[in-house]
């Protein structure tokens, strides 16, 4: 069964094709790799999927509903929830109320139900000291945030751009296991990532971009042996 | 500490309330005249807490001043209705013009609220039949026969609904919305809050308070005119005052109106052409060299003063 | 920044054109009034637009500096009894000077913070008006030359000649700006600092002297502007506000950072309020058309936002 079905979606920017007739289906309960070179397009296929952006072309179903047309925030009420690669905690608001402001409007709860709920989500992900200023974080505590807020909307799908990041062995391996503990709570995720080992450990099945196009799509092992994925990535090394 | 700030609280409402009691006449113009800035100064900070700039201050106040005289003089309506009249009118203007140009926001949308301003005199000098145009309009008799203290308390009440009204914007989740929005619109939009709704939502309470100020003023002084009415020192002066007190929260205006209005008083009487040249210098230096205002600089010192300590 | 027009200027263009030539016919000095009006909005909103471009401030003060240009000139007018096209040599480094000691104090502090540095000019603006009211007082000024009155009758119609003076000063600074931008290492490197301050400070461009030259040489145009002005118009403290919302205006119909878009709305709102003030009676409400427009290119665009 798919939750969340992608078919041939092109999005373009001014001249530049970033995608060009992406098809993807993510099943349900599993965890996706979204790999690719730098540029390739997957920033810009979350972008859209959460509907940042609208599509030049192409649809997406997602639980059965066509919800290409949808904007962002009907799109994140009806059960897609995002990370951002580059992150943007609200400065203004501490660490519990960054994460209320996902179950306040994500799922329309009320202040005491939301800050209850954020409590359980923090807690749930180990980020303790939650009535903290946020610019005295740890960049492992942001992120853990960024998850928060994003589970705090109660997602169908998590979308997560590039969290491990920045973070050290120890920290990655700490929200990898975060990550599997949020999928055995029935979610559905789709993780963008550029350690291959994380990829290996973590996902169910990859997914590989290049220029705004799939050019892989399978097992890791499968994958990563694919003389045109090999291509990609040494090309960008070059 | 908590039962500290409702005493202080109920002392400043009753010291507000009973200053007719005590005050002489010029005192309490004076107050009332604090009184209405305030109400357009924090008014104009609830749609800022959202990250809008609106420079159409002035526009919403001359329109609630219009609609309340010609509703007044036209269909005979009581001064207090056509003063709610004036706020309903400024609020319609808002929402249209909202509907418009809330979805590119920004720039744009600090453009078109500032030219707002200039299309109501022109439209009101062209509209000579029903405006009176250049010349405008007289009631032939004041709000409360002219009672200062009646006029005071009317504009406390205006004074303190708008305080009221911000503080529920601060205490509930229209707080969230509006300050997610101000930090990140695409973060906000991602985490389900509609931008457009709330952004709408507040731009026409803030223009419908603006428009019962207007509204008072009009039925104060019993007359409007192109130049007085969209005069833009209804836009200035709470501009200067909320940047001066602090933006984001309901002290600061209160307290930049406070400072300030006492301020123009003295220059009013001083200086009489040009003395709005120091509330740009305000804004500027307060932008420049306060950008937290006087409650917020005060307020990071004591957080960084209790951390500090602990 | 400067790329060529897009597809949607050209349509704009066109359309422009096609009413230029209908109004030929119909109402000749509608046209060659509406031109020179939109001259004088186009020199003003050009520099808005380079500022914007590179610094990445809309100046709301825009106006204001150019009445300040203007009362420089009349100063030097009356107290030196030298023409006022003299006037716009003196008037260039004086303004330049003003730009440079406006930038130190103030814009320096607010580059690339969007709120605060719109809220800035406007601070500023009102600074420059107030200021120019305790000096000069709200008395409009005028300065007498014989030629500013020439005129010229073409069959049936009879034109202010001098204003072609605008036409010509739009076009000199537009030619001007372009070649400094594009063939100069001056302006290439502003424009690189435009387009990506971090990225061109690697490379070894001084970005903040780049922010500083440019708002200067910008407010710097100003002055002669303002001398030009002076021979045609009356002028007091509140002459630079119209200008100033009438510039940031074309720049947001242009779309931010579209250049030759600035040109071809200037010469169109200059048209359309032309085109308003010919009829009798209506005149009044040719001061609301950039409004019109603004509000239509807003709503256009943001229908095209969903779209796209
Ligand atoms: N808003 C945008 N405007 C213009 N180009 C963009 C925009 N967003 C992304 N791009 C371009 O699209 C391509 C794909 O970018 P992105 O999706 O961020 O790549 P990835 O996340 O795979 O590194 C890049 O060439 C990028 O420059
Ligand atoms: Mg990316």
């Amino acid at each position: 069964m798919s939750v969340l079905r992608i078919e041939n979606l092109t999005r373009r920017f001014g001249g530049l094709v970033a995608l060009s007739g992406v098809n993807l289906e993510l099943r349900e309960n599993e965890i996706l790799g979204l790999i690719g070179p730098n540029g390739a397009g997957k920033t810009t296929l979350l972008n859209v999927i959460s509907g940042i952006y609208l599509p030049n072309s192409g649809r997406i179903i997602f639980d059965g509903k066509d919800v290409t047309e949808s904007p962002a925030h009907i799109r994140c009420r009806l059960g897609i929830g995002r990370t951002f690669q580059i992150i943007q905690p609200n400065q203004n608001l501490n660490v519990l109320e960054n994460v209320m402001v996902g179950s306040l409007f994500g799922q329309g709860a009320g202040l005491k139900e939301a800050r209850r709920k954020a409590q359980e989500i923090c807690q749930f992900l180990g980020l303790s000291r939650i009535e903290r200023d946020i610019t005295r974080l740890t960049v492992l505590e942001i992120k853990k945030m960024e998850m928060a807020h994003a589970l705090a909307t109660q997602p169908k799908v998590l979308l997560l751009d590039e969290i491990m990041t920045g973070l050290n062995i120890d920290e990655a391996r700490e929200v990898i296991e975060l990550v599997r503990k949020i999928r055995d709570q029935g979610m559905t995720i789709c993780v963008i990532e550029h350690m291959m080992r994380i990829i290996k450990e973590l996902t169910d099945r990859v997914l590989v971009l290049d220029r705004g196009e799939v050019i892989a799509e399978g097992l890791y092992e499968e994958v990563s042996n694919d003389p045109r994925v090999i291509s990609a990535y040494l090309g960008e090394e070059e | 500490m908590r039962n500290w700030r409702y005493i202080v609280y109920i002392v400043v409402i009753s010291l507000a309330i009973s200053f007719p009691f005590y005050a002489g006449v010029h005192p309490i113009h004076v107050a009332t005249t604090i009184l209405s800035l305030l109400a357009l100064a924090l008014s104009w900070d609830i749609l800022l807490r959202g990250g809008q700039l609106s420079l159409g201050v002035s526009a919403f106040f001359g329109i609630g001043s219009y609609t309340t005289v010609l509703t007044h003089l036209n269909w005979e309506v009581s001064p207090l209705l056509s003063i709610v009249l004036g706020g309903l009118a400024a609020g319609v203007v808002a929402l249209v013009i909202g509907l418009a140009v809330l979805r590119l926001r920004g720039l744009y949308f600090a453009i078109v609220t500032l030219a707002l301003t200039f299309i109501f005199i022109v439209i009101v000098r062209n509209l000579t039949d029903l405006t009176g145009g250049a010349i405008g309009k007289l009631i032939p008799s004041v709000i409360f026969g002219g009672d200062p203290a009646m006029i005071y308390w009317l504009t406390l009440a205006i004074a303190v609904a708008t305080i009221i009204t911000s503080e529920i914007f601060q205490k509930t989740r229209i707080h969230f919305a509006l300050t997610s929005i101000r930090n990140n619109e695409i973060a906000a939009k991602s985490s389900g809050i509609d931008i457009f709704k709330y952004l709408l939502f507040a731009f026409v309470v803030t223009a419908v308070i603006q428009g019962v100020v207007g509204g008072v003023h009009a039925q104060r002084f019993a007359f409007v005119s192109p130049e007085e009415s969209f005069s833009l020192t209804f836009t200035i002066l709470p501009l200067a005052m909320c940047l001066l007190g602090g933006s984001f929260s309901t002290l600061g205006s209160v307290i930049g109106a406070g400072g300030l209005g006492v301020l123009a008083e003295y220059l009013r009487l001083m200086m009489p052409r040009g003395h709005l040249a120091i509330y740009g210098l305000v804004m500027v230096m307060a932008i420049l060299l306060m950008p937290k205002g006087i409650v917020g600089t005060i307020r990071e010192q004591l957080v960084r003063r209790k951390t500090a300590s602990s | 920044m400067l790329a060529k027009l897009r597809q949607r200027d050209y349509q704009i263009l066109i359309a422009f054109i096609i009413v230029a030539a209908i109004l030929a016919f119909w109402r000749p000095h509608v046209l060659i009034s509406g031109l020179q009006r939109g001259s004088l909005y186009v020199l003003i909103a050009l520099p808005v637009g380079i500022i914007y471009g590179i610094l990445g401030i809309l100046n709301l003060a825009h106006g204001e500096f150019m009445m300040l240009g203007a009362f420089f000139a009349f100063s030097l007018v009356t107290l030196t009894g030298i023409d006022p096209l003299i006037a716009m040599l003196p008037a260039f480094p004086a303004m330049f000077v003003v730009g440079i000691v406006t930038y130190r104090l103030t814009i320096k502090h607010v580059v690339r913070a969007p709120l605060n540095q719109f809220l800035l000019t406007f601070g500023l603006a009102v600074m420059l008006a107030e200021m120019a009211n305790l000096i000069w007082t709200t008395r409009p000024r005028i300065v007498w030359v014989p030629y500013a009155a020439s005129s010229a009758t073409i069959g049936p119609i009879t034109f202010g000649t001098f204003e072609f003076v605008y036409v010509a000063a739009a076009a000199i600074v537009l030619v001007g700006m372009f070649l400094f931008l594009t063939r100069t290492r001056a302006g290439l490197a502003a424009m690189a600092v435009g387009q990506n301050p971090r990225g061109a400070k690697l490379v070894g461009i001084d970005v903040e002297r780049t922010y500083m030259m440019i708002f200067s040489a910008c407010l710097a145009v100003l002055g002669p502007i303002g001398a030009l002005f002076l021979i045609r118009h009356a002028i007091f403290p509140e002459v630079g506000g119209p200008f100033s919302l009438r510039a940031v205006s074309i720049v947001a119909m242009a779309g931010f950072g579209n250049l030759p878009g600035i040109l071809v709305w200037g010469i169109g709102l200059g048209l359309a309020e032309a085109f308003v003030r010919s009829f009798r009676g209506w005149g009044g409400w040719a001061d609301i058309i950039f409004f019109g427009m603004i509000i239509l290119v807003v709503f256009y665009r943001s229908y095209q936002r969903r779209v796209r």
